[in-house]
């Protein structure tokens, strides 16, 4: 891609981000409880940046990427279990599984359009979940697969989920700035307006679909390396893996590069601030609340905040910097 | 030929229940085009409540018909006024902020239930939880009886509303073209409005119908809200008569699958068939009823 | 783009305000133990039991004195019944609580994840419930037999594929029937107790006719039931948490299913809310159980008193026996750790253990491919007018076995 040089620019911010999130360990010393929280962000962005791939800049919008991710943990969890090879490997081809698997559900769910393609993706999210309990021989069914993880410290399973969620944001600020990118957001403005324009909707819409799931399978082949365990209604769920990719993307900003980022953060940051009690300042029964304030959350931010944080903070961001502007000159 | 005779009638029976739950999506998806994922959590308040009348006033839950229907119905009213009607008018770039919304609602509701009831089994015992009528050695349980002839007056009384009276044209006309039946002079607010909180009121409805045969926990909802978009893709959006087809097709297939296949399909069995209606038959039964 | 640099700040602070939750522990104060329990989600019946049963015995321990001088306490999480939450609530007692011991354990599946991570992070695990056979099989953690000292995970109640050694007497003594229908759960504890259940049926010479798995949460049982009717099995054996088994039963007295014995491999079918929630249904279903209060043990009868008196209800099953033994171990373990609380100290502890619980006799024993394991009798009981009783072994029953059963006159209104 010697023409698209100049797309791998990053802004000051980006780049003190990605720096603050490496050196982030050296300075403080966390505990292993933090430390899982931040892979967990880690583990978010990959996922919630698959999802808003597809549905964010293609407007495929996607209730079923848990198949994805199970797939991709299964990739890994299966070969440790029958062959005992190192879900190492797994990782490196839980992506490509996935894609797999996406292109073979794409073939049903592409011929299906706006509700029906989310009904669609719902659908074959949940079979999937059902085979793979059913199917002892080769999933081992619901007993689910352990694995003893490779190093108790947590900071390894850091700095390879930076580096794999930093990756996943480049590649689609990347793919963003190419060809594919703008036939992408083409297709989600009017995709019989881009098929009239002689754009090839049936391939962007997989190529998308290609980088969305090779993320979603990463991600979970990096959760089963990582948590050692996984079992189909864990991977497979449709509330806890496929509906929170979407409120990530949601709350973050659909449509934005960094906007899963921002979200993933923020969901992990609230969830855990109430799960804990307000840091144990507030009495026991306030971390029963952590859902019920995720979910006021998620409704705020779709009524009040269509585009999620990143969308909005554009416009707020505009007018601040023009008051402040307006200070200066003054 | 007992087995096969016993599995139809039941899969009927629960046909029927499984109807009345779909009633009420069908009806919100076809007029406001939104899949409402809080569907199942809506079912669970409207049993809640039930539970709560039976269980501290000794209220029988057919009875409390009278009180849940309407409290649930102004339930869906707020939901639909306050929380989904806004989001037509705001511009965001995906379409289905809606349904997102209908998530972080069925959330809440789910949350709410847990922080006033905690997540422990409840069940209604009555007189007639397990009683059954036997015809030819096939038994008939009477809260299944009682939810199918439910089903059948629902379907029917919806199918006259939606087909003679003014709120039923109205609502038949903003499912097809809402734009044109805003300029016939119809209120296109009022009318999805009023359609969630009918769809809430049927599902709470259902809700009633289910009680006496299953239990009640929070968590419930969303097998459910499962089963109502695949009946109403199956019977084809907004159809009443689409939906108790819909419902009988999904608890005949689901049964006939769990006792010849296996069990642990029953519900794969639903979704296969949603998915090969979805492709292969888009618009569902409706293409054949055509109502 | 100076959002970013306002999220770094609220990140950075959210961070601080994180670390400072985690407080150093005090050397006065009471000693916290970890307690891993289903207290909400579809197992909470049975975790409440079992935290129930913690409390009991905490203020039954603090009321003689406690640990040497010091508070005994136990610090709950909450594991949803859910394999991932439950590794999570483990990390996060060894982690954040640092508790020097973890127990508990209810489900199957979570309690084999979460040992996991406790025998990552070396810290000992005394199981009370989670039955499932790899719980104390170290070659499960890539450990063989012979690492005993290496391996933190302690049981106390028998593995799943002994739950029924005491209805295997019944069978083969009193009942002997010649076929068995095998309806099971689709997790964990439902697939492998199935298949112990058709090992104990091979050694009995009992025809396994079929054996068919559910989901947990189904509303129409029929479609299974009918499958069995046909088949006409003498027994049918089910291995089923609380609500299915309600509806199991339920449903069966609905299709007038008749076999001569109705099985359940204890769990759900001990529970007094079996009882509540399938009424006349429940009468006459055998058991396999692990407890009951009648049994000859000392302090059964009070604890079950007990728990009658504080709580109310319909009194504890086996599980809460469990549960309340567990606690009654873990004082045990520390008193004989003289004061130092550290893991390594904890375990040494653990392995001298030899005492007498409400549960029966503890010891952790090394046999087959287990280690860490305590080994009991297990027992049988029948739902006789509304009431669990005991009916084997036959010298501490408490009731005749009915049998041959009536169903239609026990089932009738």
């Amino acid at each position: 891609m010697g023409e698209n040089k100049k797309m791998i620019q990053f802004t000051k911010w980006e780049i003190i981000t990605l720096i603050g999130a490496i050196i982030l360990p050296f300075i403080f010393d966390f505990s292993p409880y933090i430390q899982g929280l931040l892979i967990f962000i880690m583990l978010w962005v990959i996922l919630g940046s698959s999802w808003n791939l597809l549905a964010g800049f293609t407007g495929q919008v996607s209730f079923g990427h848990a198949a994805y991710f199970g797939v991709g943990a299964y990739t890994a969890g299966l070969l440790y279990f029958h062959f005992k090879i190192s879900p190492w490997w797994g990782l490196l081809l839980g992506g490509f599984v996935a894609v797999i698997f996406g292109y073979l559900l794409g073939i049903i769910v592409f011929r299906l359009r706006g509700p029906y393609f989310a009904l669609g993706t719902l659908a074959t999210g949940e079979i999937l979940r059902l085979v793979f309990g059913e199917e002892e021989w080769l999933t081992n069914g619901h007993n689910g697969i352990l694995y003893m993880t490779t190093w108790v410290s947590k900071y390894p399973y850091y700095f390879v989920g930076l580096a794999l969620a930093a990756a996943s944001v480049i590649s689609i600020k990347i793919i963003m700035r190419t060809k594919a990118g703008f036939y992408f957001l083409s297709i989600r403005e009017d995709e019989d307006a881009a098929a009239a324009l002689g754009i090839n909707t049936k391939k962007y819409k997989n190529i998308s679909m290609a980088v969305s799931t090779f993320w979603a399978g990463i991600a979970g082949a990096f959760y089963m390396i990582y948590m050692g365990f996984i079992d189909p209604e864990v991977v497979f769920s449709l509330h806890n893996i496929s509906i929170l990719s979407i409120l990530v993307g949601i709350i973050g900003g659909v449509g934005t590069v960094w906007g899963p980022a921002v979200g993933a953060v923020t969901m992990v940051f609230v969830q855990e601030l109430f799960r804990s009690a307000l840091f144990g300042l507030a009495p026991q029964w306030f971390s029963g609340l952590h859902a019920l304030i995720f979910g006021v959350l998620v409704i705020v931010v779709i009524l009040f905040m269509p585009g999620g944080i990143m969308g909005d903070w554009e416009l707020i961001a505009k007018r601040f910097r023009k008051s402040t502007r307006a200070e200066s000159e003054a | 030929m007992e087995i096969f005779m016993q599995s139809l009638v039941s899969g009927l029976l629960i046909g029927g229940l499984y109807a009345i739950i779909g009633i009420g999506m069908t009806l919100i998806m076809g007029v406001l085009k939104i899949i409402n994922l809080a569907h199942g959590q809506i079912m669970m308040v409207g049993m809640y409540i039930t539970w709560t009348l039976w269980y501290f006033l000794g209220i029988d839950p057919y009875l409390s018909i009278i009180i849940t229907v309407p409290i649930v119905f102004y339930l869906g009213d707020g939901i639909s006024r306050f929380l989904l009607h806004p989001l037509i008018e705001k511009d965001s770039i995906l379409p289905e902020n809606q349904v997102l919304m209908t998530v972080g609602i069925g959330m809440v509701l789910v949350e709410l239930a847990r922080f006033i009831f905690t997540s422990d089994y409840r069940s209604v015992q009555t007189s007639y939880n397990a009683k059954s009528v036997y015809i030819a050695g096939i038994s008939l349980n009477y809260p299944l009886i009682i939810a199918f002839f439910a089903a059948i007056v629902l379907t029917g009384g919806m199918f006259f509303v939606l087909m003679k009276t003014d709120l039923g044209r109205s609502i038949r006309a903003t499912a097809q073209d809402s734009d044109a039946a805003t300029l016939m002079g119809i209120s296109s607010k009022r009318i999805t409005i009023l359609t969630y909180s009918i769809g809430s009121a049927l599902v709470a409805t259902a809700g009633i119908f289910l009680l006496p045969i299953y239990y009640l926990y929070p968590d419930f909802g969303p097998a459910f809200t499962v089963k109502a978009f695949v009946i109403t893709i199956l019977g084809g959006l907004g159809s009443t008569v689409g939906a108790i087809a819909g419902g009988i097709v999904l608890g005949i297939a689901e049964t006939f699958g769990a006792t010849y296949i296996s069990m642990g399909y029953r519900d794969a069995v639903g979704l296969v068939i949603f998915l090969l209606v979805l492709v292969f038959l888009p618009g569902g039964l409706k293409r054949f009823t055509k109502i | 783009m100076k959002k970013i640099k306002i999220i770094l700040l609220l990140l950075a602070f959210g961070f601080v305000a994180l670390s400072l939750n985690s407080c150093g522990k005090s050397e006065t104060g009471p000693i916290k133990i970890g307690v891993l329990l289903p207290l909400t989600g579809h197992q909470a019946n049975f975790g409440s039991m079992e935290k129930n049963s913690y409390e009991l015995a905490r203020a039954k321990i603090n009321a003689a004195g406690g640990i040497d001088g010091r508070q005994l306490e136990f610090v709950y999480e909450d594991d949803t019944g859910k394999p991932d939450v439950g590794r999570a609530g483990a990390e996060k007692l060894i982690n954040v609580n640092k508790v020097p011991m973890i127990s508990g354990g209810y489900s199957s599946s979570v309690t084999f994840a979460a040992a996991a991570v406790a025998q990552q992070y070396r810290t000992p695990f005394l199981v009370n419930t989670g039955s499932v056979d790899k719980i104390t099989q170290p070659e499960a953690f890539n450990l063989t037999v012979n690492d005993g000292a290496k391996f933190y995970i302690y049981r106390l109640n028998p593995p799943v594929s002994e739950y029924a050694s005491g209805l295997e007497g019944l069978l083969a003594n009193v009942i002997k029937p010649a076929t068995v229908y095998i309806i099971h759960e689709n997790t964990t504890f439902g697939t492998k107790g199935a298949k112990a259940f058709q090992k104990s049926s091979e050694k009995l010479g009992i025809e396994v006719l079929n054996v068919e798995s559910y989901s947990s949460g189904t509303v129409d049982f029929k479609p299974i039931l009918l499958n069995a009717q046909k088949a006409n099995p003498d027994m049918v054996y089910m291995i089923s948490y609380v609500m299915d088994a309600s509806m199991l039963m339920k449903q069966a007295r609905e299709i007038k299913f008749y076999p001569k014995l109705f099985v359940g491999a204890g769990a759900g079918f001990t529970m007094p809310a079996f009882k509540d929630n399938a009424g006349k249904a429940s009468e006459g279903v055998i058991s396999a159980t692990l407890w009951h209060q009648t049994l000859p043990i000392p302090g059964a009868k009070e604890y079950y008193d007990e728990y009658v008196k504080k709580y109310g209800g319909d009194g504890p099953d086996y599980h809460g026996a469990e549960a309340y033994s567990a606690a009654m171990v873990v004082a045990d373990v520390l008193k004989r750790c003289k004061g130092d609380y550290e893991k390594e100290t904890i375990k040494k502890a653990l392995d001298a253990t030899d005492m007498m619980t409400v549960f029966g006799p503890v010891k952790f024993q090394s046999y087959g491919k287990k280690i860490h394991q305590n080994k009991m009798e297990t027992y049988v009981v029948q739902w006789i007018d509304g009431t669990l009783k005991l009916i084997w072994p036959k010298d501490l029953a408490n009731a005749d076995v009915v049998y041959p059963i009536d169903w239609e006159k026990i089932w009738a209104e």
